[in-house]
């Protein structure tokens, strides 16, 4: 995407009409789901100081007599619940409910740049922390003073105490978003940093500006 | 030094006590042969992790590939360091060696491999007589003080190929340490009273590292060839790493660099099969690791 193709009104209308974000909920594996909300029902998210206290209960699902509870990982309404599949078995992966989830002022500028920056995202459920050159350019000029071109080895993986470098591959640009606290635990798919090419990035600014000042909480 | 073929008819010896029938047996070794395919013992180095690396560059500048189950063996180690950089006392008397292994695991038996090399060096010093137990991931710990240690990082050749690199420090003959790891550290000699040959003692740690991470491969070929039902029962290194740890059950201090910023105290309830940590916190809640370290409380 470049400067032009970034049709700011149109992205701000859309979360100007409809401030929320839909997370459809699917089946983590085979098996027989009860659910345990009912349509319109209010969820609670993850929670506590190292998001552990999960959040509300979404369905349990059963193979072979092992049952499995899923929580909510965001708050928000049901919205959409497939309720013809209580009490029957389903498929991995097939799609059980959606939670309807109100965006805060922060959330919609996150996720207009989201669709406008480019997102390296975790390779697996581990912990991140910048490489040490990264690291350290970070600590002294902070994290828009960091260019990043495909190749660079830019965060080390952490898993099973053992760390992996991470190479960029996306687009050469400036570091403009971090998703992540070093050291902190990211799930799979999770989106580590988002990257602006630098032609970009006064016009990512005035997107960040007019959300601050026109959006009301 | 030994020759690649003692590693392998030592392993052979070594797999007579073990659970498994000859067809197994013959499976594991050959899973686990390449350990100690080529060998480069130095009387000193900076660090043996360097030299892998060194020599994983020159391979690159060759076109060629580095023989998997390569080590450099050191018998003092001038810059050794742990993980953050921690320093790691590395004076004559220890067992300090580097291997490289290819990546050719899945990733959910890769996640294991840390295991698998901390119950190889839990083996040794069992084999030599101290009475030993694992801590999560892989410290080997006698009565709370450390006698092993395992550094593992992953890293990419030039040439796109994903290697491990496994760094081992074994406290053997040294019975002296530095004050600010006197209370924390000893030696199997501190242990036993007793000295041992360090050739023999490598030898007999690169039969232990075949097997286990043999067993891996093993675990994952069962896997792959099991129906789903079979696919839930444990790995046969994670049921090997249960038996020989004492983390089940402990009061931790957990942070992901526990040392300089530990986050909380909790209490372990269990090892998940993927090896996670699943800790209970002070209000009943519970979290589940799966990188970082723990402190026994």
């Amino acid at each position: 995407m470049n400067s032009d193709t970034i049709h700011f009104d149109e992205l701000f209308s859309k979360y100007r009409t409809d401030p929320y974000n839909y997370v459809d909920s699917y089946a983590v594996h085979a098996g027989t789901i009860r659910f345990m909300v009912e349509k319109e029902a209010e969820v609670l998210g993850v929670s506590g100081e190292w998001n552990h206290v999960p959040g509300s209960s979404l369905y349990e699902i059963t193979r072979e007599r092992n049952p499995k509870m899923i929580t909510s990982r965001t708050n928000g309404t049901v919205s959409y619940l497939n309720k013809d599949l209580d009490g029957q078995f389903v498929e991995a992966g097939t799609r059980l409910m959606t939670i309807r989830h109100p965006l805060k002022k922060k959330e919609v500028i996150e996720a207009i740049l989201q669709e406008v920056l480019y997102l390296f995202t975790a390779p697996e459920r581990a912990r991140y922390f910048f490489s040490m050159d990264i690291q350290a350019k970070i600590d002294q000029k902070g994290i828009r003073s960091i260019f990043i071109n495909p190749g660079d080895e830019i965060i080390t993986m952490s898993l099973m105490k053992r760390d992996t470098p991470v190479y960029y591959d996306g687009e050469a640009g400036v570091l403009h978003s971090v998703y992540f606290n070093p050291g902190e635990s990211v799930d799979d798919g999770a989106a580590l940093i988002g990257v602006c090419p630098e032609e970009r990035v006064a016009v990512v600014q005035k997107i960040i500006n007019r959300v601050k000042a026109e959006w009301e909480s | 030094m030994f020759s690649h073929s003692s590693i392998c008819r030592l392993g052979r010896e070594q797999a007579d006590c073990s659970p498994y029938d000859k067809e197994q047996v013959e499976k594991i070794l050959r899973y686990g042969s390449p350990v100690g395919s080529c060998i480069e013992h130095h009387t000193e180095l900076d660090r043996c992790m360097d030299r892998l690396r060194g020599l994983l560059s020159e391979k690159d500048k060759e076109s060629g590939s580095l023989s998997t189950g390569t080590v450099i063996r050191a018998d003092t180690l001038k810059c050794s360091a742990g993980r953050f950089q921690r320093s790691w006392h590395a004076p004559s008397g220890g067992l300090y060696l580097a291997m490289a292994w290819a990546d050719t695991l899945l990733p959910d038996f890769n996640r294991l491999l840390p295991f698998a090399i901390g119950i190889a060096c839990h083996e040794l010093v069992a084999s030599l007589g101290v009475s030993a137990r694992l801590k999560w991931v892989n410290d080997v710990l006698v009565r709370g003080r450390k006698i092993s240690g395992v550094l593992c990082e992953t890293i990419i050749s030039g040439s796109c190929e994903r290697y491990h690199l496994i760094g081992i420090g074994i406290n053997i003959n040294n019975r002296e340490f530095p004050p600010e790891l006197k209370n924390i550290a000893t030696s199997v000699a501190r242990e036993t009273g007793q000295e041992h040959d360090l050739n023999d003692i490598c030898l007999n740690l690169l039969a232990r590292l075949q097997w286990n991470i043999g067993l891996l491969y093993y675990g994952e070929e069962l896997f792959l060839t099991a129906d789903e039902k079979q696919r839930e029962n444990s790995n046969p290194v994670f049921k090997r790493w249960l038996s020989l740890s004492d983390t089940r059950g402990r009061r931790v201090v957990y942070g992901y660099d526990v040392q300089l910023n530990p986050l909380y105290e909790a209490r372990v309830l269990n090892i998940d099969k993927d090896g996670s940590l699943v800790m209970e916190l002070e209000d009943g809640s519970r979290i589940v690791e799966s990188s970082g370290e723990v402190v026994y409380l």
